[in-house]
């Protein structure tokens, strides 16, 4: 971890892709399998881990990933209240499946984001 | 297999409690984590066991080895002598250049540098106080003495011999354990 290590930086580059794959792949699948929202927000958070743990010295700006994680929970909050108090689910019932998906989706952003906020401050900011 | 599983995670707590070092009680922490996981899939909660595999091996884990570096203190004493100490005559160019590759390489292993000045002497510094490292700047001359447990003293003569450009030659002593 302290010393730059050739061989994680040179393989764990090509881990990126993947665990971005099976992020996606928990938070879509998140309604009819094991995982949802949460679980992959997680999983796509622990990419920030990754880049850490490759070159610890590159910081990245925590405003932007702020805005976006603010942007998702207004997001999630509208998102409920245009769904369910214009009773569209009880007129087209197909649309639920896709709004289930939409939110998992948001509530992976917003866990991503703040999880790569704790880890990005505990990580930078914080001493002793 | 769920009695086996349930078995090991006794055993790792107890592992956790007993270890003398703090890193061992980490990584015992993180294989504990993974284990209850794989209790939270044989109770048929595969949710939950994909939370906590993810944040309590994962990330916690990261996080605690991160905290544990940074809570290491890296003492260094300056050695003045009292008029340098009232005129701050010692803050010539080749002192801040120096101190900008020590904060430097500091920064580089994520040390958390304590810089104390003192006017007191050498020998009572290595007598009295817990030290790092003890630098004593003379003109066109600097003289580092490492404490004995300092592992890092390898890397520092190391750095600085990679570091070219800076011109003054510095003298490494590493002070020989005292047996009492």
């Amino acid at each position: 971890m302290n010393d730059h290590s050739d061989l994680i930086s040179k393989t764990l580059p090509i881990t990126y892709p993947f665990v971005l794959l099976f992020g996606i792949y928990i938070v879509v699948n998140g309604h009819v399998t094991p995982g949802g929202g949460f679980q992959g927000g997680a999983v796509i958070a622990s990419i920030l881990i990754l880049k850490y743990l490759i070159d610890p010295s590159v910081e990245t700006s925590l405003k932007k990933i702020r805005t976006i994680e603010k942007l998702a929970l207004l997001l999630i909050f509208l998102f409920p209240l245009g769904f369910l108090l214009t009773f569209i689910h009880l007129q087209f019932p197909m649309f639920n499946c896709s709004y289930l998906i939409l939110m998992n989706l948001l509530i992976s952003i917003k866990v991503a984001c703040g999880m790569s906020i704790i880890f990005i401050r505990f990580v930078f900011y914080e001493t002793r | 297999m769920l009695k086996l599983a349930l078995i090991v995670l006794i055993i790792l707590a107890i592992f956790t409690i007993q270890t003398q070092k703090m890193r061992h009680a980490v990584v015992y922490l993180g294989a504990f984590s993974l284990t209850i996981s794989f209790v939270y899939l044989l109770y048929n909660a595969p949710d939950v066991a994909i939370a906590e595999a993810i944040i309590g091996s994962t990330l916690s884990t990261i996080l605690y080895l991160v905290a544990l570096q940074k809570y290491k203190i890296f003492t260094v004493y300056y050695c003045l002598s009292e008029e340098e100490f009232k005129d701050q005559s010692h803050l010539t160019t080749e002192h801040l250049q120096f101190n900008k590759l020590l904060d430097k390489y500091c920064a580089k292993q994520e040390l958390e540098p304590q810089i104390i000045y003192t006017v007191d002497n050498v020998d009572t510094i290595k007598a009295h106080h817990q030290y790092a490292l003890i630098v004593l700047n003379e003109s066109s001359h600097i003289t580092i003495w490492g404490h004995p447990e300092n592992y890092k003293l390898d890397s520092i003569i190391a750095f600085f011999d990679s570091e070219i450009h800076f011109k003054i030659p510095i003298e490494f002593i590493k002070v020989e354990e005292v047996i009492e």
